[in-house]
């Protein structure tokens, strides 16, 4: 069993937002020269690097150590989607403490606003799957965007439990409030429900406040063991457990996209951190869409299968609410980074970093959860301030 | 954005023919001929989906296309209110859905024969089949009429 000797030492994020003329290796550079700097530590620290790059690049982790001259004892690149940047603190976890190496740069970055805006590329991006097997089942019945795949798992919860779009309204107005207070974040101003329910229509019951934004960032963080961690600048971010399950068989299949994977990896996270639902005091959960949000919350056992709108309505996500939820403003109102910057909002909630009006209050435990992979992919953080 | 214009003839996206692998390809010819075809395994006799060569329940590489009813129920859905394609603009609203065969596999397909507003859960549907090129027919699914 893991021994929780490893810990999170620095944490930070690139220019954030629209980014005109930025690549996804040219922010995660930025990331990374921020997050060690934050750790206070120096490149030549760094032996191990856990990163993904974007899904047409090929062993990226070597483009990152080119370009910031670093060799690694351990270093790949990833391929579970959104579920990577949380799969990579697991990974650097392991290695440290199996002593594959010392101190593991973890991350992730993108140009999604910038990409879209090239000539042609929004075109030839959104007319054709960027995977064979899509392009073959998917694209010939007009089934474009990942806002359907979700769309799909929303109704077929409506159907099963009666939730309603206002309950996903409630998503989208909780995590904006907490953007509200977050200097960086995309979206700066409040989200009332009539603004909600008028938003432009997506695929159903989607409209454009149930999506993720387009963001140019990146973020970084630093793993080394707890002994070292001792010594560096800020409070250690203890990575306490983790979790994954993989539903490899697809979303279609059995109850996957209404009971997602999130359930088995958050309950071997609970088990293997020996704390339950109750004992965490945040969660940064992967928001990719509002649905995701409140099935992660059923999941993850904070309110029972089915509950979750009436829960959430009813203020849970609130910082002031039963389980403060992507107090940053999340990938819907922060910036969507395919969950990295969840992570970097854990550790520093954890370190007790923000202003009174940001914080949560006293915060000790943070579960994180990264989701992807055709949406069949889970992580689970279970993070500790040390 | 123009409002989606009434119709009574309810749309179908515009269906492009897929690119067939050679472990497809038996799938697609059979739309081809309007007869819908899944692979069963002579071992334990259950169906799998996508097109494979082993059997995904035993494991079996004993896999026979095989006929099936073509009758199944709406597992879910989403309507497209938004072109992701300009081709696709002038067919919104259109419904994606996932139905699953009484013979067990959940297939991505469209519901089409009703208006978009009409579809439900659970709701009872029959494959049609769409010409859409010379030798090529797409599945779609519209309600059964009782």
């Amino acid at each position: 069993m893991y021994q929780r000797s490893a810990a999170i030492v620095g944490a930070a994020h690139s220019e954030l937002g629209e980014v005109p003329g930025s690549t996804g290796l040219g922010l995660m550079a930025d990331a990374a020269v921020a997050a060690v700097a934050d750790a206070g530590l120096k490149p030549s620290d760094i032996d191990g690097v856990v990163v993904r790059g974007p899904d047409d690049e090929y062993a990226f982790q070597q483009q990152l150590g080119e370009r910031l001259g670093l060799n690694a004892a351990f270093s790949t690149s990833l391929d579970n989607g959104g579920a990577s940047q949380t799969l990579a603190v697991i990974l650097a976890s392991l290695a440290i403490e199996a002593g594959l190496a010392t101190t593991v740069l973890c991350g992730y970055g993108r140009n999604s606003w910038t990409r879209t805006r090239q000539a042609g590329s929004r075109r030839a991006r959104m007319n054709q799957s960027t995977h064979n097997r899509a392009r073959e089942w998917r694209d010939s019945f007009g089934y474009f965007g990942e806002p359907a795949t979700h769309a799909l798992g929303a109704q077929r919860h409506m159907a099963m439990y009666g939730t309603t779009k206002e309950h996903l309204g409630h998503v989208a107005i909780s995590v904006r409030e907490h953007a509200t207070r977050n200097p960086h974040a995309q979206m700066q101003t409040p989200l009332t429900m009539e603004e909600y329910l008028a938003g432009r229509p997506v695929t159903d019951p989607f409209g454009v406040y149930d999506c993720s934004l387009r963001t140019d960032a990146a973020g970084a963080v630093v793993v080394t063991s707890l002994d070292r961690a001792r010594d560096l600048p800020h409070t250690p971010v203890v990575v306490r457990g983790f979790g994954s399950h993989n539903n490899l068989q697809g979303w279609t299949v059995d109850d996957h996209m209404v009971t997602t994977a999130a359930k088995q990896s958050g309950e071997r996270a609970y088990r293997i951190a020996d704390v339950t639902p109750a004992d965490i005091d945040t969660a940064q959960l992967y928001d990719c869409f509002t649905y995701m949000v409140l099935a992660q919350i059923e999941d993850y056992g904070f309110c029972e299968k089915g509950d979750g709108g009436e829960f959430i309505a009813g203020g849970a996500l609130a910082l002031d609410g039963a389980i403060p939820t992507n107090t940053s403003g999340g990938q819907l109102s922060e910036g969507h980074v395919e969950g990295m910057l969840q992570v970097v909002e854990g550790v520093r909630q954890l370190r007790h970093e923000y202003p009174e009006e940001r914080q949560v209050p006293d915060a000790r435990l943070a579960l994180v959860s990264g989701h992807g992979g055709n949406t069949v992919c889970h992580t689970t953080l279970i993070l500790e301030r040390g | 954005m123009s409002a989606p214009q009434p119709t009574t003839e309810p749309m179908r996206p515009r269906r492009v023919p897929p690119q067939p692998t050679p472990e497809s390809q038996p799938f697609w010819d059979g739309c081809a001929r309007h007869e819908l075809v899944v692979q069963r395994c002579s071992s334990c006799e259950r169906f799998s989906f996508p097109p494979t060569n082993r059997c995904q329940h035993c494991w079996s590489d004993d896999v026979v296309w095989t006929p099936v009813s073509g009758r199944g129920e709406v597992f879910t859905f989403t309507v497209y209110r938004r072109a992701y394609a300009a081709e696709l603009a002038d067919q919104l609203p259109y419904v994606v859905g996932i139905v699953e065969l009484d013979e067990g596999p959940r297939l991505i397909t469209n519901i089409v024969g009703c208006e978009p507003s009409r579809v439900r859960v659970g709701m009872p549907v029959d494959v049609v089949f769409d010409d859409v090129a010379d030798g090529v027919a797409l599945h779609a699914f519209r309600p059964r009429e009782e």
